[in-house]
């Protein structure tokens, strides 16, 4: 690579600094609207297609296998599940440490084929194994705001 | 039959943690520079180009804007694609199948060094409304996955580390690689945790570097170049993006995208047709994960496999002879353009020490990264 000359610093080198300024709104869809607003009753939704005999989790308005419409195929599925898979996370979304570590993992939720990524609580990370039995802890219902965030975590079923 | 097509000329940069004295535009014309030459070509005498360019990673809003002029390709026909430097490759490939032209270029690059929040722009990859939310590193979903594999596979932690080994040990004697560095199993099993069970040593660290080829239909590749490496299969799959759906323990999209270039390619046993391969590690469990996939290994045999030397140098299938991504350093959608070089470089016997014995097929893998579950595939003979 070329090198004119030599530097002794790499700030001495011609650069300039940008930045992109990025905010946006998602929004969540119509089965996200209904994702969400049952979120805010306490319950977990998904949509089941008949024809593949799946149950998505999180819901969706279509089949990614056979690409029914499901929009009329909602289905209450429970606050259980199983851990599919779970880390502890030792460092921040933008790379920094963490002041103490996070349980994150992938809950199954009985009798469907989808789930969510959550954290887990109420339990040791020594204790937590693929296959354990959990369920969701919910915000007071004050709280509730309709997001991901208003199930507090998920914890071990007694 | 199908018309046959060949890489006649490829450039690189090397890769560099770091590249303060050059722009990325200069980066990608070096590469230019450095295949045109070996192909003993011109820009005039290109047909069509295809660049790489994710408009996150490169710092633009409209990346593929700002790709012709360094590679010749001004007033000329080119586009963009979003995704692997393999999805390119296939890209011209088909142009050429097509008869839209003889000769064709492809272009990669990496200038991770210039992205000051590089955490924040992967993790803004992650779904806003279902996973977003937590905030979550993106090397959470990599710790998890991991977890997952050695679940189903009973891959040991040892095993896993024998992959970083091995791969920085390759990229010492590799001129190209910015990360070798001669360690033992304990550095790596005792090195920071990052997401359990991930550690620091098992993320491939960045770097900058460009690559770019030159693709000629047979008759033209045979009076362009006395080695050319003839393209005899290409693939590319992607599973399903949500986190919640997708499987954790397979690489699904991998062995997809393996079958439709082992099909193209005429392959049955790849671990007996094929030589060698560079696959994508930029977690090192990915590379057994990607071998199992790619069925060159059963499942849960890819870790036992490297555990003996199997996969090293010398061994009976050697994976990631140049260093890998952990070696070398991970390229973002470079990464494919950095597997096909270093299979290109050892079917012409141009790799020095770490140049195999009698190759004649070898295979290149990438993966886009977390949190995607999109692979694509490149099998290769001289």
């Amino acid at each position: 690579m070329a090198l004119i000359e030599r530097f002794q610093k790499t700030t001495d080198i011609g650069y300039w600094e940008g930045q992109i300024p990025m905010n946006y709104i998602y929004t969540v869809g119509r089965a996200g609207e209904k994702f969400f607003r049952e979120i805010m009753n306490g319950k977990i939704f998904g949509a089941k297609c008949d024809v593949c005999n799946i149950i998505y989790v999180p819901p969706r308005t279509y089949c990614e296998k056979c690409f029914a419409r499901l929009e009329d195929s909602y289905v209450e599925v429970g606050t259980k599940g199983t851990v599919h898979t779970f880390t502890q996370c030792y460092e921040t979304f933008d790379g920094m440490k963490k002041e103490a570590p996070s349980l994150v993992a992938v809950i199954r939720i009985d009798g469907t084929d989808g789930g969510l990524v959550h954290w887990l609580g109420e339990v040791d990370f020594k204790k937590v194994y693929i296959g354990m039995p959990v369920e969701a802890v919910f915000k007071a219902k004050k709280d509730r705001e309709g997001s991901i965030l208003d199930i507090k975590y998920f914890k071990p079923t007694k | 039959m199908s018309k046959r097509v060949a890489i006649v000329g490829i450039g690189t940069t090397g890769f560099r943690a770091t590249t303060p004295d050059v722009s990325y535009r200069e980066l990608t014309y070096e590469a230019a520079t450095k295949a045109y030459l070996e192909a003993g070509i011109e820009p005039k005498d290109v047909d069509a180009f295809v660049a790489t360019s994710e408009d996150f990673l490169e710092g633009y809003s409209i990346a593929d804007e700002y790709c012709p002029d360094q590679l010749g390709a001004v007033l000329k026909p080119i586009y963009s694609i979003t995704g692997d430097v393999i999805h390119s490759l296939a890209s011209a490939y088909m142009m050429i199948l097509s008869g839209i032209g003889n000769i064709m270029v492809v272009q990669g690059l990496s200038k991770a060094s210039n992205m000051l929040t590089l955490s924040d722009m992967v993790t803004f990859a992650m779904d806003p409304i279902y996973n977003r939310p937590l905030k979550e590193s993106p090397h959470a979903v990599a710790g998890m996955e991991m977890a997952r594999y050695m679940y189903e596979t009973g891959t040991t932690r040892e095993q896993i580390a024998k992959v970083v080994v091995k791969n920085k040990r390759n990229a010492l004697t590799n001129d190209l690689a910015a990360h070798g560095v001669l360690i033992d199993l304990d550095y790596v099993l005792n090195s920071e945790v990052v997401s359990y069970p991930l550690t620091q040593m098992d993320i491939s660290p960045h770097s900058d570097g460009a690559v770019v080829m030159v693709l000629a239909e047979e008759e033209t590749a045979k009076a362009l170049s006395k080695k050319p490496i003839w393209i005899r299969g290409i693939g590319w799959c992607s599973d399903t993006p949500g986190l919640e759906t997708r499987n954790w323990g397979e690489a699904i999209y991998a062995q997809m995208a393996a079958d439709m270039a082992y099909k193209m390619a005429g392959i049955r046993y790849p671990r007996k047709e094929i030589n060698f391969a560079e696959i994508n590690d930029e977690f090192s469990y990915k590379e057994l994960q990607h071998l199992e996939a790619m069925r060159i290994c059963k499942k849960g045999e890819a870790g036992p496999l490297t555990e003996i030397g199997g996969t090293e140098i010398g061994g009976e299938f050697p994976v990631n002879p140049s260093g890998g991504c952990l070696g070398v350093g991970n390229l973002f959608e470079l990464n494919g353009g950095h597997t096909v070089l270093e299979v290109v470089r050892q079917l012409r016997g141009e790799t020095g020490k770490n140049q195999l014995k009698n190759v004649t097929t070898g295979l290149a893998q990438s993966w886009r990264g977390v949190p995607t579950t999109t692979g694509t595939v490149a099998i290769l003979s001289n």
